[in-house]
């Protein structure tokens, strides 16, 4: 594929000092890539460090904040990997026990979850979570 | 007049690429007819090498699009161990490295070994600017998306990127430089007999403006069909934040907009001559809502979008799936 159709003229790039061909601008081009692929190649070692020997451990954050929309209860949530590694299928589970009615339960998977990543979403009761005794956890994931 | 119509319409633009590279600065061994080089300025180093690296950029994006629009890719960089992003990486340099030495982004024929390892180089560090870039406008990287994420992501996405990087002198402009001798549109179907196509210069003209459009729409299609019936595109759409349509339709512009005109691979002067109708605005506007059309009637075929879906998704999915599709038609119509 280098285009045989054309005769290969001798210039001055045949010879063995084709080095000096590169133009001014060739080099900053070269000197930009250079910077950006070791500022990629340091970030990698970087993350490397400091991350990859933590496992996953979870926070869930509960936010006080109810909205009530129809009649329904919705409390929002925020979950955080605070250890290093990716978790995978991270299973968070709501349970809001309450007085006289029994148990009401949530349960939300979430498919990712890298280090120092947040997720939120919301759990949504039938009845008043201020009522009741509300308890979220995470019960189970995986590592990729 | 009759003669002053013809060579637009006879002259295609494959051939006026060859030309083209004829007179744009080599550092190379190319062999260089003196009749069309010798009157010309000094060429200017800077901006030939900006527009080498814009050729670089659009055949990562060419080559890249689909792959970015592909969910795996993005789950399999976040979940992947530092060890292997470094492998991947060096992986990606030596496959650029094996493509450099017989394609490349530049115009140089010739290069020693060394000059191709640092032309690898810069060919990775183009792939992975455009596929951090790229990710970003979709959302795939956030200011909130961890480091380690967003690396596994970049290096992954930059593997096509990079390769695109290095195969785009050959993709979007082997057939010019080859066939450079030959009239391509000799060999140009026409469905209209030549007489009559002559007659009226409005209409030759409108007739050439059409094939550039019916170019951008098999190119639109050609890339956007494969994305259009995956998930991605509703996983994508959905996950926008709100205004950043506007970023999508702008990036899909102006990516349009560099691959015909800005990169070089057509030549302006020919284009001008034959595009009297549209300025090149116009004609990037103009394909852009031919890519948009392309892509809601392939939504619509592969039962992406039905009626009863909102507005909303259906301006979402149609914006994000045009994207890849107004690529696919900006190289459409410097190839076909």
């Amino acid at each position: 594929m280098t285009a045989p159709d054309y005769p290969q003229t001798p210039t001055s790039t045949d010879t063995p000092q084709g080095f000096t061909q590169r133009s001014a601008a060739e080099w900053v081009t070269f000197i930009a890539a250079a910077v950006i692929l070791l500022g990629l190649v340091g970030l990698i070692l970087f993350d490397w460090q400091t991350n990859q020997n933590r496992p996953p451990a979870f926070s869930v954050a509960v936010s006080e904040a109810v909205r009530v929309t129809d009649g329904r209860y919705y409390v929002p949530f925020a979950i955080t990997n605070t250890g290093g590694r990716i978790a995978r299928m991270v299973q968070v589970t709501a349970a809001l026990a309450l007085p006289d009615l029994g148990e009401e339960t949530g349960e939300q998977q979430i498919d990712f979850l890298s280090g120092h990543e947040t997720k939120a979403g919301s759990f949504v009761f039938s009845h008043d979570p201020q009522a009741g005794q509300l308890s979220v956890r995470v019960a189970s994931y995986r590592l990729p | 007049m009759l003669f002053w119509w013809s060579p637009p319409l006879l002259i295609s633009k494959q051939r006026c690429i060859g030309l083209y590279l004829r007179s744009v600065p080599e550092r190379g061994a190319m062999g260089e007819s003196p009749d069309i080089t010798e009157n010309q300025t000094p060429p200017n180093v800077w901006l030939a090498e900006l527009q080498a690296i814009l050729q670089g950029a659009v055949g990562g994006f060419l080559f890249g699009i689909p792959l970015l629009y592909t969910v795996e890719v993005w789950s399999i960089g976040a979940a992947t161990s530092s060890r292997w992003l470094l492998a991947v990486l060096l992986a990606t340099l030596v496959g650029v490295g094996l493509l450099t030495q017989v394609e490349g982004f530049r115009q140089a024929l010739s290069l020693n070994p060394l000059e191709v390892f640092l032309e690898s180089l810069e060919a990775v560090a183009i792939g992975t600017v455009c596929a951090a870039l790229a990710l970003g406008l979709l959302c795939r990287i956030t200011l909130a998306t961890p480091l380690s994420e967003a690396l596994g992501k970049v290096v992954f996405e930059a593997v096509p990127f990079s390769l695109g990087v290095a195969l785009a002198r050959s993709t979007l402009q082997g057939k010019g430089r080859r066939e450079a001798g030959v009239d391509r549109s000799a060999s140009r179907r026409t469905t209209v007999p030549r007489a009559r196509q002559l007659t009226a210069p409005t209409l030759v003209n409108l007739r050439d403006a059409l094939v550039d459009f019916d170019a951008a729409l098999i190119g639109a299609v050609l890339i956007a069909f494969s994305i259009a019936p995956t998930e991605e595109v509703p996983l994508l759409a959905s996950s926008l934040p709100p205004l950043w349509l506007l970023l999508i339709m702008a990036a899909s512009l102006g990516l349009s907009y560099a691959i015909v005109f800005a990169s070089g691979f057509t030549d302006r002067a020919e284009r001008r001559q034959r595009g009297l109708l549209f300025s090149p605005l116009t004609e990037t506007l103009v394909a852009y809502v031919v890519a948009l059309v392309a892509s809601m009637i392939m939504l619509v075929l592969f039962q992406q979008l039905t009626a009863s879906d909102p507005w909303s998704e259906w301006l979402s999915d149609i914006l994000v799936l045009g994207l890849p599709a107004s690529i696919g038609g900006a190289a459409g119509r410097i190839l076909i």
